[in-house]
């Protein structure tokens, strides 16, 4: 791991013990040995009050690349995950998460959490990562919205 | 997805592409000299009359400045031949050259829009150099393209632009205090030095407008210039263009050949699809001499077509992996079987294990052989162990392929000779004395023979797909077989060492030279007519 890939991400975590938006978790890994892996991180995200979503909280993994902050880390929810951007394998479609669109190097760990958020309740049918959940948001709302409740309550708090 | 889209640009002929910055075949509202330069533009080289269009290619193209002052006219009927045959109008640039000629341009373009040379890059950059669709949305929405394409703030500005001295900064990029150095742009986003060059260092090749770390705001190549302390933003610049010609791969094609950096643009792209009908391809040359089809990106590959071309190395990738190795490493003794690796250059092979002595060309009997050497181009239909019909398409197959792969070994071997030839030359005038214009028959034996063996090499798909009972296929094959010794002479005469010698026979080099030439061409019309008859099919 480079030196600034590794200082940057000390900062980022003393950031976010300082501060972070309420409900949120975010935390190292550990190696095998007990030490921090500060290069993989697990996180939970609230749904939004007042959403379908807020049910839950929804586990991620954050897996920060050597070249980080250059690129951009990347975002997973559990394999299978029901939303309309997410790919079967769990990993998030969202532009400030891609390297080739509207990710920053200075972009930080607590706007990625909340973009996250965002994402949720709001999909972008145009970039649509998943069949099931794309064709009911598109075509059946109401099947849509039972399933996404369903998965919440999976996911309580 | 993406690499789709590309190509599928590419053979779109969409609006967009005929607003090419570089216009070639600029109508008359453009009031640059159109008169007087036809003759004299290698672009104009005709398939028939290259040799011309090889001489004026260099002293011409080596000034980028004259180019763009001369836009290429071509009046309707000279776009063809007198037998209707499409000509192909082109020239060899550079991606340098390109770029040049783009700025060139913006010169014309910058009274429209009024703002700074600089910022209409930034701008070109975003619409992928396409001037049409920037000025379209930009008599449109002003306003807006500037914002989007991150040359203004949507607010107010907070800062001023510039590298900034400090005490004691803290990063937020790399987290690291005590930064003596920042950069900033007007939205305010200060990170330090160190931080900005690795980030920049990374986008460079990329060829996309590098905006500030934390927001849309593009950095000018002034500011990319001054972070990094040298020119770097020419590097953008050229990742730019290149990508510039990958999208308009209809237009530009890069010279296939291994370490050639020309780029070939072609005026009339409309005549191109006039080729197939005549079984012939649009074939150009760069300024190094590399003879290419500009339609399928190959080198050339005449007597065969494209579509010969493209069944043939689709039949080859399919099948090479293993025949390859096989090919070239081992053959079974026609005898006994056993597998035999060649080891050494002669053809006259003798089986360790039964003493059979066999050619390795056609596995026949050497004794048999005697002079007839050359017959080892023709493929025998009966075959003497009488192997069903399947195996014996494959056997086929495997004689072309091998002789494909032969002839291909030994074009690169002469393609290596051609390198050394500068050598020899130069020991000819310093050794003989005589001067550089005298030696140019020895660059130009190397060609015709680099380019019979090409032919040679292509003519073994065409006779594959050839019906073998027909005449016409039948006097192909004596062709080849012509040009192979004819190519041979050359190739052993091309080996002599000593200067005094080479200059002694320089008449034979040109004898056996223009012998191959005219050889050559004789094969490649044959094999046209192959094709034109319909007697060469092309199949899976």
């Amino acid at each position: 791991m480079s030196s600034l890939c590794l200082q940057r991400l000390q900062e980022e975590r003393k950031k976010w013990r300082k501060d972070h938006p309420f409900g949120f978790f975010a935390k190292p890994t550990k190696k095998p040995d007990g030490s921090m892996n500060l290069q993989k991180w697990e996180a939970g995200i609230p749904g939004k009050e007042g959403t379908i979503w807020k049910d839950g909280v929804f586990p991620i993994t954050i897996e920060y690349p050597d070249d980080y902050p250059s690129k951009p880390p990347k975002v997973k929810f559990p394999a299978g995950f029901y939303h309309p951007n997410i790919y079967p394998s769990g990993t998030v479609c969202l532009s400030i998460l891609n390297e080739d669109q509207d990710w920053r190097p200075a972009i930080t760990l607590k706007q990625i959490a909340l973009g996250v958020q965002d994402l949720l309740d709001s999909p972008n049918p145009n970039s649509p990562a998943q069949e099931p959940a794309w064709r009911a948001f598109s075509k059946n709302v109401k099947e849509y919205e039972r399933k996404v409740i369903e998965q919440a309550k999976r996911y309580t708090k | 997805m993406k690499e789709g889209s590309v190509y599928d640009e590419g053979f779109n002929d969409d609006d967009d592409d005929d607003s090419i910055l570089l216009e070639f075949e600029s109508g008359s509202d453009i009031e640059y000299d159109d008169t007087g330069l036809l003759r004299r533009d290698p672009g104009l080289a005709s398939l028939s009359d290259e040799e011309s269009g090889k001489g004026g290619n260099n002293g011409y193209y080596l000034d980028g400045a004259t180019i763009s002052s001369r836009n290429v006219v071509i009046p309707k009927d000279e776009l063809y031949e007198n037998d209707g045959v499409p000509k192909l109008s082109y020239r060899c640039l550079t991606t340098d050259q390109i770029y040049e000629l783009m700025l060139e341009r913006l010169e014309r373009i910058q009274p429209i829009f009024d703002i700074s040379y600089e910022d209409i890059i930034v701008l070109l950059q975003q619409y992928a150099w396409s001037e049409e669709r920037l000025l379209e949305d930009w008599t449109e929405n002003r306003d807006n393209v500037i914002v989007s394409c991150g040359l203004k703030l949507g607010h107010e500005p907070v800062a001023s632009r510039g590298i900034r001295k400090h005490a004691n900064f803290l990063c937020h990029i790399c987290c690291e205090a005590n930064k003596m150095k920042t950069f900033t742009l007007e939205c305010g986003h200060e990170y330090c030095l160190e931080c900005y060059q690795h980030y920049i260092k990374d986008k460079l090749l990329e060829g996309k407008i590098i905006t500030c770390m934390s927001c849309p705001l593009a950095l000018k190549n002034k500011d990319i210039d001054a972070i990094m302390g040298d020119n770097s933003s020419q590097k953008l610049m050229r990742s730019s263009i290149k990508g510039f010609i990958q999208k308009h791969s209809n237009h530009y094609k890069w010279c296939p050949f291994v370490d050639c950096n020309c780029i070939i643009q072609v005026g009339n792209i409309s005549t191109l699809s006039e080729f197939p009908r005549f079984h012939l391809s649009p074939y150009v040359v760069c300024d190094n001499q590399h003879r290419f089809c500009f339609k399928c990106g190959l080198e050339s590959h005449s007597p065969g077509d494209c579509h010969v071309a493209e069944l043939w190395v689709k039949m080859a990738q399919l099948e090479s992996a293993n025949l390859n190795w096989v090919l070239t490493n081992t053959k079974e003794c026609p005898k006994c079987g056993v597998n035999i690796e060649k080891n050494g250059g002669c053809n006259h092979m003798t089986c360790k294990s039964c003493a059979y002595e066999f050619c390795w060309i056609c596995e026949g009997c050497w004794a048999e052989h005697g002079g007839g050497y050359y017959e080892c181009t023709r493929f025998k239909k009966e075959d003497k162990n009488g192997a069903v019909e399947s195996k014996n398409a494959i056997r086929k197959y495997t004689f072309y392929y091998k002789l494909f792969s032969e002839h291909e070994n030994s074009a690169k071997l002469d393609w290596s000779l051609g390198l050394t030839v500068e050598q020899k030359v130069k020991a000819l005038q310093e050794n003989i004395g005589i001067s550089w214009i005298e030696t140019q028959f020895l660059p130009e034996s190397i060609r015709a023979l680099i380019e019979g063996r090409t032919t040679l090499k292509w003519s073994f798909p065409v006779a594959f797909y050839s019906d073998p009972s027909h005449n016409l296929t039948k006097i192909f094959v004596d062709n080849q077989s012509l040009l192979v010794s004819a190519v041979e002479d050359l190739s052993q005469l091309l080996q002599v060492k000593e200067p005094q010698k080479i200059i002694d026979r320089k008449l034979e080099f040109f004898n056996k030279a223009r012998f191959v030439r005219s050889r050559d061409k004789a094969l490649v019309e044959c094999g046209r007519d192959l094709l034109c008859k319909g007697i060469c099919i092309p199949h899976q």
